[in-house]
């Protein structure tokens, strides 16, 4: 198992959950947060890999890294 | 982002995943969301219809309602969180509704408004339209 090198102030725990569920939890989590702050999302959705990084992107926030588990991903976003 | 107008005239339930889906993380993205439920996008909204989950549909909805390894929220959630999220109106279109004798309290509580087509296209004047 990978670990990261970052620590998560919010863990979102969406596995289980098809797109968008883990995308919608994220931004749903990351609105109300001050800037700044790393969120680690975990999904077990292969789509969010592609989907979550891209709006990162769009949204100006920051991705710090994505962790592949095996069994789930941990996607490390920052609030810009 | 002036956003997007979508008409949603089908009661089959992977289209108004489908709507669902995009349109709540758009509206979630800051990016304004206007439905129009109308004909049988409409009666899918029936709070009856929501509850037993008497969708129509193809393959892919019948798995969704079956699924238990990949949890689908049903559209109905989808727009609720929506609303909570973002810019996220939701209209019923009032012909449909007078055709069944129907009122917005036979649907589940989403609803901004009633609306004709008239109202509708004054909503969308300066968005580009999806007719699903």
């Amino acid at each position: 198992m990978s670990e990261s090198e970052y620590e998560a102030d919010v863990t979102i725990d969406s596995r289980g959950a098809g797109c968008p569920g883990p995308l919608m939890d994220l931004i749903g989590k990351i609105k109300s947060a001050d800037a700044g702050m790393v969120f680690e999302l975990q999904t077990t959705d292969s789509s969010s890999k592609n989907d979550v990084p891209e709006w990162v992107e769009k949204a100006n926030h920051e991705l710090l890294d994505i962790v592949d588990h095996d069994d789930y991903w941990s996607i490390f976003v920052k609030k810009s | 982002m002036p956003g997007y107008a979508i008409v949603l005239a089908s009661g089959e339930l992977e289209k108004l995943q489908a709507v669902a889906n995009i349109a709540s993380v758009a509206a979630a993205s800051e990016i304004p969301i206007k439905v129009f439920a109308t004909m049988d996008g409409l009666e899918a909204f029936d709070k009856d219809t929501v509850e037993s989950k008497s969708f129509t549909g193809g393959p892919v909805a019948q798995a969704m309602l079956e699924s238990e390894d990949i949890q689908v929220p049903l559209f109905t959630e989808s727009f609720g969180r929506a609303k909570e999220l973002g810019d996220f109106e939701v209209y019923a279109c009032e012909l449909s509704m007078d055709l069944l004798g129907k009122s917005l309290d036979d649907y589940v509580d989403l609803f901004d408004d009633v609306l004709g087509v008239s109202g509708f296209l004054t909503m969308a004047e300066d968005k580009q339209v999806i007719f699903v």
